[in-house]
């Protein structure tokens, strides 16, 4: 089998078994307390986890962007008017700095 | 029981059409990147055939990007298949907190739910939600659906086409996904309680980031966590 193959092959499987192992897991949490509360929170929690690492690893032309964007978001809620305020921001930047 | 909840329902059919339709923006930034990735897999000498079962079968851009990248880099097959599958590990913690979504379904909704839960659809699907909506399993699968089409094409595209296509930070396009994450944010955000979780979240994954010698990725894992585990020791009404 070739290195492609290999990776292909291993990576779906092993993808496929946390998708199936976090069903499990969060099947066999108890649905309300502490849990539950936690659970409720873990979107924000990941995706504002996920932003940090993303805006940490970036230069002042996506700090500039990021903070232009969050602007847009906070004033319309609108996922396709902060995608575009924030793509025209960093592409803009980095023709001009 | 808030008002949210006494909302209708929508039937199976219209909640699939309304999440396939709101991925809408996101699936673009998804085509995008998948032309990315397709130039990448074609450095790696994958064909289009292979690059299309990677896509339809992993179904996780960032992972397939990092496991190829190794590859590419000379790291050997196995070496890249620890990064892609450690990468994919928060999934484990989004397919958890399904749980509401998934629990008592048949076998075949379980496992195609979790095979189309993605950070974008898995993320819109809370978001919706959080401004008010009625949606759920039906929408997270619609969305799903919608993603895992373009995403497939896309890469085929780009490993087909990848002589004659741009490098998407020529075009400011590595940030779209930046800016659809800052918007679903803004969309979970419901009171003053999510505030000390995600700054518990935001300081950790940033500091760790920076400071520790670990992969960013679990950087990420261990800021959502620690987030999230400050909210269920703290009680909150």
């Amino acid at each position: 089998m070739t290195d492609q193959w290999i990776l292909i092959v291993g990576l779906t499987i092993g993808t496929y078994l946390i998708r199936i192992g976090g069903y499990l897991l969060g099947a066999k949490l108890p649905a309300t307390g502490s849990w539950a509360r936690a659970f409720a929170v873990l979107p924000g929690c990941l995706i504002s986890a996920l932003l940090a690492v993303i805006v940490v690893q970036g230069s002042v032309t996506e700090w500039v962007a990021a903070s232009i964007a969050l602007v847009i978001a906070i004033l319309t809620r609108s996922l396709a008017l902060t995608m575009c305020a924030g793509i025209i921001a960093v592409w803009i930047l980095r023709a001009y700095l | 029981m808030t008002a949210t909840q006494q909302q209708q329902r929508l039937s199976p059919q219209a909640e699939f059409r309304s999440g396939f339709r709101d991925i809408t923006p996101l699936a673009f930034g998804a085509a995008i990147y998948g032309a990315a990735f397709g130039l990448l897999a074609a450095q790696a000498a994958m064909n289009g055939l292979q690059t299309g079962i990677m896509g339809m079968f992993v179904f996780a851009g960032s992972s397939q990007i990092i496991a190829t990248e190794r590859l590419v880099a000379g790291a050997g097959s196995l070496a890249a298949l620890v990064a892609g599958i450690a990468l994919n590990l928060r999934i484990l913690l989004m397919t958890a907190s399904l749980r509401d979504e998934l629990v008592g379904r048949p076998l075949w909704q379980i496992m195609l739910g979790v095979h189309l839960t993605s950070d974008e659809n898995w993320a819109l699907m809370h978001a919706t939600r959080a401004k008010g909506r009625t949606v759920g399993y039906w929408y997270l699968v619609g969305g799903g659906a919608c993603l895992l089409f373009v995403w497939t094409m896309a890469t085929v595209f780009g490993v087909t086409f990848a002589k004659i296509l741009p490098a998407p930070q020529a075009i400011g396009m590595d940030f779209a996904f930046t800016a659809a994450f800052i918007a679903i944010l803004r969309n979970l955000w419901k009171d003053v309680g999510d505030l000390l979780p995600w700054i518990i979240s935001i300081s950790c994954a940033g500091s760790l980031t920076l400071f520790a010698p670990i992969e960013p990725s679990w950087a990420l894992a261990f800021g959502g966590v620690a987030g999230a585990f400050v909210a269920g020791v703290i009680p909150h009404d």
